[in-house]
């Protein structure tokens, strides 16, 4: 098959979407597809040979955070030949109502379209905007992903109809064959944890954690809590008590290796995110490569932990609840080893491998609804009339 | 005289934007059913493969006769509807859908796996096309809802721009996947 993805966040800075478009792509082309990867990106952007640069992002306040998107005349008119250099027989489109290239592409295209759909939070005002504009484009797709039970909820609501839910992919084999670090290692009197994510974003849930952790240490006085992600320190451990503050190890922003070593090597992966995760990619990594999960119980999280079963879950925003698990589970290495266990196999659902056939499931039955509908008549005049403009 | 040349022009100007509305509208329909029969046709084409699958593996004597009976009846059932969607149709269908739930126990399908090459082929085939009805009757039912709020729209009410095209209904079935069919 040839493949067009559309990818409406630049690569220049790395992030969820970007990193699903790079994972599909590798494992489509792999498979022996022909992929195209277009997202925007800044000239000095490195980018793998299957992504094509549609120019530099700009910083725009949209849907309530800041996004680095692409958009304007020239770059339409960069997609319109993309688009028609290209000829895929399907177009894979990523976030199709974010005002960058996929909307672009939405417009210009006229031959068989997916669209995934990330996000859980699109804002009602945004969508009342966004609607007038978009709604006759996005009649023209003719099959919806949602990568979680939240987003395909935005969906039905926002847009109406619904969608297929198809989680987000992991390389679970890269998670699993990761090394254990010995620094990183918990022993009986020092158990390890862990945290990762950006520290001064609140609903990554740091604070929680450290308001669990007096608690925690007047039991286990030795336990040793490993930060991963970018932020300062200081931030953090400011207005905590001295034995407390002690106790965090900041590894600063890690490497994907890092990472994986990371979650491998701690005790317990705790994961205290307070909201706005759609999905909880974080905690099938942590599961592939064999950590003991405790997440707070938001849906998504609740969702991936299969409600508890390979994973434990603490009342979100409660830090005595979480106290009170984490001491449960530093106390009970079985039970550990049983939960990590779960959670491996758990894991492999969602592996690329599984995840991507059905993608391809996807392609294959829109394009054959293509294929058997009846064949469209493509005078200049129909082309202008269905939106065409600009190609 | 100006005047009234002003209004000629204001209402020509106004014919014209109504005329391409109209016009855009009716393009936009048509893409909709265009695309309508598409899934529709997607759908009927994954409807046999699906039956075909499980008539294969009820005839490839891998399964105990008294399920083989079954889940050909079941099949047979589903390729033997008319044509046209109706009720009748997704009762069979849900009936084929019973059938694969009722067979499939993980006994039955661990028999069919150990029979060989054949036998996981046949579940493989089986479960793709399992797989793809549930998506190929979404995507139609996306579609017909798409289809259903244009064509609520007053402009193609009044000027009739849908035709004689009937208004589409979802198709509704059970199409859950036989639980012991995957991994």
């Amino acid at each position: 098959m040839r493949i067009g993805i559309v990818c409406p966040y630049s690569f220049d800075v790395p992030g969820g979407v970007q990193f699903h478009v790079r994972d599909l792509a590798e494992y489509l082309i792999d498979a022996g597809h022909e992929v195209s990867v277009l997202a925007p990106a800044d000239s000095d952007t490195e980018l793998p040979d299957y992504v094509v640069s549609a120019g530099r992002a700009t910083a725009v306040r949209y849907n309530g955070s800041v996004a680095r998107l692409n958009f304007g005349p020239v770059t339409a008119s960069k997609v319109g030949r993309w688009l028609e250099h290209g000829d895929f027989d399907v177009l894979h489109l990523h976030e199709p109502v974010t005002p960058s290239v996929s909307v672009l592409a939405l417009m210009a295209a006229d031959g068989p379209i997916v669209a995934t759909f990330h996000t859980s939070m699109i804002r009602s005002r945004t969508m009342q905007a966004a609607y007038p504009i978009f709604r006759s484009s996005l009649e023209k797709i003719a099959g919806r992903i949602a990568v979680s039970e939240d987003a395909r909820r935005t969906v039905t609501t926002h847009i109406g109809g619904d969608a297929v839910v198809i989680p987000n992919g992991v390389n679970v084999d890269r998670f699993s064959s990761a090394p254990h670090r010995p620094d990183w290692t918990g022993t009986p009197e020092r158990p390890t944890i862990a945290f990762l994510g950006r520290m001064e974003e609140p609903r990554k849930g740091l604070p929680v954690l450290a308001a669990a952790l007096p608690a925690v240490l007047a039991e286990v006085p030795g336990l040793r809590v490993l930060v991963a992600g970018p932020g300062d320190p200081k931030e953090v451990t400011s207005g905590l008590p001295e034995h407390v503050a002690a106790a965090f190890e900041f590894l600063g922003a890690v490497s994907d290796e890092e990472k994986a070593s990371l979650l491998a090597s701690v005790d317990v992966y705790v994961a205290p995110n307070t909201g706005g995760e759609s999905f909880g990619i974080i905690l099938i990594e942590a599961m592939s490569a064999g950590a003991c999960v405790l997440a707070s119980d938001i849906s998504a999280f609740s969702r991936v932990l299969d409600g508890g079963a390979t994973g434990e879950l603490f009342h979100n925003e409660d830090p005595d609840d979480l106290a009170k698990h984490l001491l449960a589970l530093l106390r009970d290495g079985e039970r550990r080893a049983d939960l990590a266990a779960a959670g491996r196999t758990r894991a492999r659902l969602f592996d690329w491998s599984v995840v991507a056939d059905r993608i391809i499931a996807v392609y294959e039955t829109v394009i054959e609804g293509r294929m058997a509908a009846r064949p469209e008549h493509h005078t200049g005049w129909n082309r202008f009339l269905r939106g065409g403009i600009g190609r | 005289m100006s005047g009234v040349l002003t209004w000629v022009f204001a209402g020509l100007f106004v014919l014209v934007i109504i005329a391409w509305y109209l016009s855009y509208t009716a393009a936009r329909l048509d893409r909709l059913h265009v695309r309508l029969s598409g899934t529709l046709a997607a759908l009927d084409a994954q409807l046999v493969r699906r039956a075909e699958a499980a008539l294969e593996l009820a005839t490839s004597g891998l399964l105990d006769g008294a399920t083989s009976l079954i889940l050909a009846n079941a099949a047979a059932g589903s390729l033997e509807v008319p044509e046209e969607h109706g009720e009748s149709r997704e009762l069979a269908e849900s009936d084929l859908t019973e059938a694969l739930q009722l067979s499939l126990t993980p006994h039955a399908v661990e028999l069919v796996r150990d029979a060989g090459e054949a036998g996981t082929d046949q579940l493989g085939r089986l479960g793709s096309a399992c797989t793809r009805v549930q998506l190929a009757r979404r995507f139609h039912n996306d579609a017909v809802t798409d289809v259903r709020r244009v064509r609520r729209k007053w402009a193609i009410r009044i000027f009739h721009l849908a035709g004689h095209t009937p208004m589409p209904h979802t198709i509704e079935f059970d199409d859950e996947i036989p639980e012991h069919l995957a991994a």
